[in-house]
């Protein structure tokens, strides 16, 4: 039963990975703009197509070792889909800023409609096979089994997650992120260039979901136009119970949402002698989620404040 | 579009009328003028493909854009075969046939929007289609209220079962389909031990509950039902879970690509049991997607014959690489069966209209590309086959009996 339950962990690791770095772009951008970025599932659908174009690209052009191009493919995936969320924020949502919060919510759904009809038109619907970065090679470990594509995700998220932490908290451009997300006014005062701290934001978060995307696709072998729709939704959920405009409350919930997704559909039939199926999962973490926010309204991170929003992020 | 012809046509048809009235005794003028504004108003209402008078003009729909597009353009690419060769020898007593196909992009909505569609044109006199269950069953509805015989490739069992009388399906539906891998795994492999994954659709769930009876029935046991959601990626929990009973035989009740997601973990995760899928299952992508080494081995029931199975499907398919310049698809081979199942009777009808096929229809007898077809009372091909396929060497390959 141990071993049954080490290898559930397991797997709710590398989903949980995946859900803690989307995450992650909700909620920056939620901290600096109080806007709820609803396009941020499209940036996660990104990520798998731009790498495949820039990959097969490579091949195309003779290439150099495939783990050179693969790294190569991956770093310009970030630079590309981060420098799209970058023109996306300035073309879509800074002209509607003084229009309140609901207009650049519309955007960002509009924006969000756009992209994936955009890949839907121009690649197609189909869902497309994506091959896998690292081979897959199941590693026997705690008395369960693990595969190579899993520990590098898990690998590749957490160094992904402490980069960002120490990025945000330890240099000059972190401050600027943070001193924005306390008060536009104050930091602009203060000399900071906010909507360069904004610009930041929107090349970073945009950056890690097309990261998250490519991890996904070459976790279930393939991507399709759709993908990012469902798990942006359950990123976004997992933000909020972390408690949405904190950092270490995104990674949080992230792991946290995959636990309890997993571990629901590994012991609802058993404890409940079969009674309940696995087809609960979603009312059970849905229930789980209901519950938390009853006592921490704010997430299990995020803070409490009287000012405008109900919602506040100190942990930066 | 078709909607502001029709407008149109009744703003000309009033005005029409409203002349008439007023001006009556202007006579031979106004006449002049009345036959000019209704020969307008008609070739608006035919709109913008003008069917000759006695042309015969049959429906056809299934989705050609979308996840789905492969298996609906195949279907409506074989009924178009069909239809071609038919005019080639001169059509139907001696009209010619104009097939005119139209999207439902696997969306019940659109569906009915189509069904419509073609009910409101009084010359299209019979329909192939559709091709998903889930959206013939709220067309059935408007096709049956038009009195519009309609030739199902649908394949959910409730669907004959609903009590309209305009409906026929040659294709085999999903008793026959979870009937057939239950009997070959219980009697010719022994397996005795099986695990269901269905993702909660009407589909899914049905045709895993099919397969369980028929199972049980064989003697063997079911060791756990597990559902899914329909647009699940990650399966690794669940599968956990079901290595814990231990099965034989894993049938999985769902679409694509969670058919091809489930068995990649599966055999990730070391489950040696054996896979069954359905019809959904039986495409290139399922291979490509599991990968061939993984896909090794799964089992997939599939309605139709390979094309390299007799010598008149051989043909069928150098017609079609003739014609449209690539092998046919899954379903086009059973789109051309139906398209003589309708031919067939419209050939033996009275009076070319809606009335006259559908007084043939359930009647109607046809020796098809796919073997004999004859319909009983629900309006069931009494002898509809079905194929069981195994994956080898990255193909599927037709299991003999």
């Amino acid at each position: 039963m141990l071993d049954y339950l080490l290898q559930q962990l397991i797997f709710a690791l590398a989903i949980g990975a995946i859900y803690g770095l989307i995450a992650l772009g909700y909620t920056m951008v939620y901290g600096v703009m109080r806007l709820i970025n609803f396009a941020h599932g499209e940036f996660f659908m990104l990520g798998p197509y731009v790498y495949t174009f820039i990959f097969s690209g490579f091949i195309g052009l003779g290439g150099l070792a495939p783990a050179l191009d693969s790294v190569i493919a991956i770093v310009a995936s970030f630079v590309i889909v981060g420098l799209l969320g970058v023109a996306i924020e300035r073309f879509a949502y800074r002209p509607l800023r003084a229009y309140g919060r609901l207009a650049p919510m519309l955007s960002a759904l509009g924006m969000s409609i756009v992209l994936q009809s955009a890949v839907r038109v121009t690649i197609g619907p189909q869902p497309e096979h994506f091959p896998a970065i690292v081979p897959s090679q199941p590693i026997a470990a705690l008395g369960g089994m693990v595969t190579t594509v899993q520990l590098g995700i898990l690998a590749a998220a957490i160094l992904l997650m402490v980069g960002m932490a120490l990025f945000v908290n330890g240099t000059r451009l972190g401050i600027w992120i943070r001193a924005a997300s306390e008060s536009w006014t104050t930091s602009s005062l203060l000399g900071i260039r906010v909507n360069r701290a904004v610009s930041l934001v929107f090349f970073i978060g945009p950056g890690l979901g097309a990261m998250a995307g490519i991890m996904y696709a070459s976790y279930y072998g393939i991507m399709q136009p759709t993908m990012g729709s469902v798990i942006g939704l359950k990123a976004f959920t997992a933000a909020i119970l972390g408690g949405i405009g904190s950092i270490p409350g995104a990674m949080l919930g992230g792991f946290l949402l995959g636990a309890i997704e997993t571990l629901g559909t590994a012991f609802l039939p058993l404890i409940s002698g079969g009674l309940i199926g696995t087809e609960y999962r979603d009312v059970f973490a849905f229930a789980v989620l209901i519950l938390i926010l009853l006592f921490k309204p704010a997430g299990l991170l995020g803070e409490t404040v009287s000012e405008e929003t109900t919602v506040a992020k100190k942990d930066y | 579009m078709k909607k502001l012809e029709k407008n149109f046509t009744k703003m000309l048809l009033g005005w029409e009328f409203r002349a008439t009235t007023l001006d009556n005794e202007r006579g031979i003028f106004m006449n002049r003028t009345r036959v000019l504004l209704s020969a307008v108003a008609l070739l608006l209402a035919t709109g913008a493909m003008p069917a000759a008078a006695d042309d015969i003009v049959l429906g056809g729909s299934a989705p050609m854009s979308g996840a789905q597009a492969e298996f609906g353009q195949s279907q409506i690419d074989g009924a178009q075969l069909y239809f071609d060769q038919l005019n080639e020898k001169g059509g139907i007593k001696g009209n010619k046939v104009v097939f005119r196909a139209l999207d439902d992009r696997a969306d019940p909505r659109q569906g009915t929007l189509v069904a419509q569609q073609f009910c409101d044109d009084n010359a299209v006199i019979g329909v192939i289609g559709h091709m998903n269950s889930g959206v013939t069953m709220p067309a059935l509805d408007i096709y049956s209220e038009c009195g519009m015989p309609q030739v199902v490739p649908a394949t959910n069992p409730e669907l004959m079962r609903m009590g309209f009388k305009t409906v026929v399906r040659p294709v085999a539906n999903d008793f026959v389909q979870g009937a057939l891998p239950a009997k070959y795994v219980t009697e010719k492999l022994g397996l005795k031990k099986a695990v269901l994954v269905h993702d909660k659709t009407v589909f899914g769930q049905g045709i895993a509950g099919v397969f369980k009876d028929n199972f049980e029935a064989g003697g063997g046991t079911v060791a756990g039902t597990f559902g899914a959601n329909p647009e699940d990626v990650d399966f690794s929990a669940l599968i956990a879970s079901i290595k814990l009973q231990n099965p034989d035989v894993v049938y999985m009740g769902a679409g694509m690509p969670q058919l091809a997601l489930f068995l990649k973990q599966m055999r990730e995760q070391g489950l040696k049991a054996q896979f069954i899928g359905p019809d959904i299952g039986f495409t290139v992508d399922f291979i490509t997607q599991v990968g061939a080494a993984s896909a090794e081995g799964a089992l997939m029931t599939f309605q139709l014959p390979p094309y390299d199975s007799s010598p008149e499907l051989k043909d069928f398919a150098e017609r079609h690489q003739a014609r449209f310049g690539r092998a046919p698809g899954p379903y086009a081979s059973l789109g051309f069966a139906n398209a003589q199942v309708m031919a067939a009777a419209v050939e033996k009808a009275e009076t070319l209209d809606r009335e006259g096929v559908l007084a043939q229809l359930h009647g109607v007898t046809v020796d098809t590309l796919l073997g004999p077809v004859a319909f009983d009372d629900n309006g069931e091909n009494t002898t509809a086959p079905m194929y069981l396929y195994v994956v080898k060497d990255g193909k599927f390959e037709l299991v003999k009996e």
